[in-house]
């Protein structure tokens, strides 16, 4: 009976899985390669919505309470809806300054630093542009950092995670080598989109980015700054007009009409097209973005 | 002939190699300023590096450290069928008597300035977080909230000790700028006045570790509200309070709050029990990213015992919103009492009806940015006796709030 009993409280030791809450789906995705079977991977915000404006449902609440490791984007996009979760989910492991929180914003090069902020230009980001995920160059320092937090929270597992980070990124340069090969190929250069989500990519692959649909960051369109768009258009014969799957589509599709460029709607994070794994994702985005 | 050959030959090739020699010379000068330049780009470099390296904030300097700091402003341009003058005697039969309203927000005809409420918060140290609200009021300084906040608790617990909001049912807790409608629901005006159940206070809250959200909390309070309770001579107000939220789908939520609050109150000199039980419901549906809709309801009943017997009232008020995208909304809100049972003597002396007391408003909002907005309200109001008679009163206002500054975001 004693045996038993210790076999049984053994097994749950043993199948204990760390938990990592990770707030948008790329990173879990990531997280998932690199911990495998030793970790239980939660991603809070549905990649359908807009990343800024997740809604602090009390649901997350349950789901933030027992991470073990939570990996943010940071650069200020989790702002609108993470803090007051944290603080209202009473798990000491996660909050601000512990050893379970990881912001990747700290571990790689942020681009579009502005050296003037004030909210007269909108919803801008003091620490730079946070939408890093759209360059798949950057999942290799995301990986990194996330096998680097692992082997600190759960050193017992060291080898396993060390053995899939290498297996990861093994293929994931492959992946990428490939990718760079074909977006050789890809013949938009020009294009203008809803909102800056997507400079990551167009400075990796020499995409101009000539405007955005958007006057200001987070202010919706204007019919003034709609007419200045399509003039832009019209004289430097941009290619496409880049949507994302969760603003508005009227105005895209309008400027399309008046122009004849067509728009494309291009994923933001995994799953936001439905994609299901890494690949998928940036695939879509350098097929729909070059077809 | 053949001398002359060679002597050429051998001029030639000296030749030869006093040209080489010096083109190997002229090569080792370019690369000696090469090298030069180099090594003073690589000076400068270095220099600038320590440059950066180097310490350039003043001493003692701790502007790092300042707490994040918001301005919010809150006015209005309003329009309502009473004059101010008799507005400010309005009665609730039964829970507000003539002359005994406070009146905060909104109060005059014309235009009004509500308050200018420096909001702060900052993280103390590894182990508290501090929030304060100055509330600024055109004749009045007031702090809001004061309140320090554990972090860093085991168990799921957190612990939280100053002047703050009781989080018994639903909107109590949450500030006059993020409510949806500009006046307070009339249940908690009458049993609480303007600023709710907000005392000295501590309070314990637990997470369970659960797949549904399931919280519970309890406060120990002054109960300084003398509406409700008020005894002075010790801490009065005991508070406790469940909550609980599923998700049905992916964008429709659920959110369901059982409260209750035991405290004493104090009529000439005698103190006696003020028991309060409230029960909330919220329900969110998601249509996007910017667009959604919300219903929340909220009842209250108070047993308040006084000299003879015990006073039993009880109202809710419903509210519906639908966010139509980042910039519009609107909403409409029932508001009722539904039990009323209590001293209602002078009312009935001086044939006043204190029947059916209700109040009905609409708002449109408009929110060019996160941190501004504009509404538009109109409420047809039956609560109130004016005058001693019952005064139906019409109220149309356009409220502006602004948040300006480090102003974090607000809970669910």
């Amino acid at each position: 009976m004693k045996k038993i009993f210790i076999l049984v409280l053994f097994a749950t030791i043993v199948s204990a899985k760390i938990n990592i809450d990770t707030t948008y789906s790329t990173f879990g995705a990531v997280a998932k390669k690199i911990g495998g079977d030793k970790v239980k991977v939660t991603v809070l915000a549905n990649p359908k919505y807009d990343p800024h404006f997740i809604v602090p449902k009390p649901s997350l609440l349950s789901k933030l309470h027992r991470a073990d490791i939570l990996i943010i984007n940071g650069g200020g996009l989790e702002l609108g809806w993470l803090p007051p979760l944290l603080r209202a989910a009473n798990n000491a492991k996660i909050n601000n300054g512990a050893k379970g929180l990881l912001d990747l914003s700290h571990h790689l090069p942020m681009i579009d630093i502005p050296t003037n902020v004030s909210r007269a230009f909108g919803d801008i980001h003091a620490q730079g542009n946070p939408h890093y995920t759209t360059d798949p160059h950057n999942i290799t320092n995301i990986a990194k950092a996330i096998w680097q937090k692992l082997i600190k929270t759960d050193p017992d597992n060291k080898e396993l995670y060390t053995k899939n980070y290498e297996k990861f990124q093994n293929n994931w340069q492959k992946y990428l080598q490939n990718y760079d090969l074909n977006m050789q190929n890809c013949h938009t250069k020009k294009v203008v989109q809803y909102h800056e989500l997507f400079n990551y990519f167009f400075k990796r692959y020499n995409i101009k980015n000539y405007a955005n649909i958007e006057p200001l960051p987070g202010i919706a369109p204007s019919s003034k700054h709609t007419i200045k768009l399509i003039n832009i258009i019209k004289k430097n014969n941009i290619d496409k007009i880049v949507q994302d799957v969760y603003h508005e589509k009227k105005t895209a599709k309008f400027i399309s009409s008046k122009t004849a460029v067509p728009v494309v709607v291009i994923p933001h994070d995994l799953g936001a097209d439905g994609s299901k794994t890494l690949e998928e994702f940036y695939n879509n985005i350098a097929q729909k973005l070059c077809q | 002939m053949k001398k002359i050959l060679y002597i050429s030959a051998f001029v030639c090739s000296t030749l030869m190699a006093n040209e080489e020699l010096q083109s190997i010379k002229e090569q080792l000068k370019i690369q000696q300023q090469t090298t030069k330049r180099l090594e003073q780009k690589l000076d400068m470099m270095q220099e600038a590096q320590n440059q950066k390296s180097i310490n350039n904030s003043a001493s003692f300097s701790q502007n790092e450290y300042l707490p994040e700091i918001a301005l919010i402003l809150n006015m209005s341009a309003l329009s309502r069928d009473v004059k101010n003058s008799d507005y400010e005697d309005l009665s609730i039969p039964g829970f507000i008597d003539s002359g005994d309203a406070k009146l905060p927000f909104n109060k005059n005809r014309g235009l009004n300035l509500n308050y200018a409420e420096v909001a702060m918060h900052s993280v103390v140290d590894p182990y508290f977080e501090a929030f304060a609200n100055f509330h600024l009021h055109p004749d009045a300084f007031e702090i809001g909230e004061a309140y320090v906040q554990t972090t860093s608790l085991p168990y799921s617990l957190r612990i939280k000790a100053g002047k703050f909001k009781s989080n018994f049912g639903r909107i109590n807790s949450k500030h006059q700028h993020s409510w949806r409608f500009d006046d307070q629901p009339i249940i908690f005006k009458s049993l609480f006045g303007p600023d709710g159940i907000s005392d000295p206070a501590i309070q314990l809250q637990w997470v369970a570790p659960t797949d549904i959200y399931l919280m519970f909390g309890t406060e120990a309070m002054q109960g300084t509200n003398e509406r409700s309770f008020g005894a002075k001579d010790s801490n009065n107000l005991y508070t406790g309070y469940l909550k609980t939220s599923i998700d049905i789908t992916d964008d429709l939520c659920i959110l369901g709050g059982m409260s209750y609050a035991h405290g004493s109150n104090e009529q000439n000199g005698k103190i006696n029990p003020t028991d309060i039980y409230g029960i909330d419901f919220t329900l969110t549906q998601q249509f996007g990213s910017y667009s959604s809709l919300l219903w929340q309801s909220e009842f209250i009943r108070r047993d308040k015992k006084g000299e003879d017997d015990t006073s039993k009232q009880s109202g809710l008020y419903s509210e519906v919103v639908y966010q139509y995208n980042n910039n519009y909304s609107l909403g409409a809100r029932y508001d009722r009492i539904l039990k009323n049972d209590t001293d209602l003597e002078y009312y009935k002396n001086n044939n006043i009806s204190t029947s059916n007391l209700d109040k009905y408003t609409a708002m449109i909002e408009y929110k060019p940015f996160p941190m501004s907005r504009l509404r538009l309200s109109y409420s047809y109001d039956t609560t109130k006796v004016i005058n001693n008679k019952r005064k139906e009163i019409n109220q149309i206002m356009l409220s502006l709030n602004i948040a300006a500054g480090a102003h974090g975001a607000h809970d669910y």
